[in-house]
């Protein structure tokens, strides 16, 4: 967070609603009839939220590239741990 | 603050993992234990964190447009909605516990447990520092030119967002 710069209220609304209509869609693509799909949506709604969230709320996008790029690599780490387990249990099925 | 948030996050980020690689171990466990889940708690949870960070982000713009109470009111209703959480969380434990899925029932339990409780004790430690923000904040304490405590403190409610983000699909929707 920059204490120089600050993200205006207009992005924060649509950031904010953004991540509302994100946690839906998690909720709706889980409970596709898919093997495939529901899981390529969740992990990449989440990773849209976690980007919002990165760059909006904790006003990242103009500041210290480094953080920006460690709290962006997180969620994508975590993103890959849990998608190569859940394709990996698909093709174990 | 950052090297407070990596080490939290690192933290965070082993325990997905090892949930991860233990669902992939006992993959039709979890999925009947993940199936005992009420998805809309879930989605109820999500949203009212991601409401309270975003009235929590909405108060840092007013601190640095020299309204002070705004920021104050503003991070009085992030404290209301991480406060709906931490009820709809507790209620949801509450149900858990007296329908016998304690966190010795199996192992996704024993995970989820652990993992959520982990998360929990972070969004009370939140609300008492957005408590003592918005104390602060109505006092007059935080100006454009300082208000770095007020950012690291909301900076941190940003944390439990994030990985509240990354928590939701993998403990309650990847089935």
């Amino acid at each position: 967070m920059a204490s120089h710069a600050s993200v205006s209220r207009k992005t924060l609304v649509v950031s904010w609603v953004a991540l509302v209509l994100l946690s839906v869609i998690t909720v709706m693509a889980g409970q596709f009839d898919h093997r495939l799909l529901p899981g390529v949506i969740v992990l990449l709604a989440g990773l849209a939220k976690a980007w919002l969230i990165v760059d909006h709320f904790m006003e990242l996008r103009q500041a210290h590239q480094g953080w920006r790029l460690a709290m962006l690599g997180w969620p994508v780490v975590m993103a890959l741990a849990i998608g190569l387990a859940f394709f990996w249990r698909l093709g174990a099925g | 603050m950052w090297f407070f948030i990596l080490a939290e996050l690192a933290v965070f980020g082993l325990l997905i993992v090892a949930f991860s690689v233990t669902e992939s171990l006992h993959a039709e466990a979890f999925r009947a234990s993940r199936a005992l889940l009420d998805t809309s708690t879930g989605l109820t949870l999500t949203l009212s964190l991601l409401t309270s960070g975003f009235f929590a982000a909405l108060a840092v713009t007013q601190v640095k447009q020299q309204q002070s109470r705004q920021a104050a009111l503003l991070l009085l209703a992030a404290v209301g909605s991480a406060l709906f959480y931490v009820v709809i969380k507790f209620r949801e434990y509450n149900h858990l516990a007296y329908a016998g899925l304690d966190i010795e029932y199996d192992t996704f339990f024993t995970l989820y447990w652990i993992l959520t409780g982990f998360h929990f004790l972070h969004v009370l430690l939140g609300l008492v520092i957005l408590g003592f923000m918005a104390m602060r904040a109505w006092r007059g304490a935080y100006t454009p030119a300082h208000c770095r405590n007020l950012e690291s403190g909301v900076l941190y409610w940003h944390m439990v967002d994030l990985v509240w983000v990354m928590l939701f699909p993998l403990v309650y929707v990847l089935n």
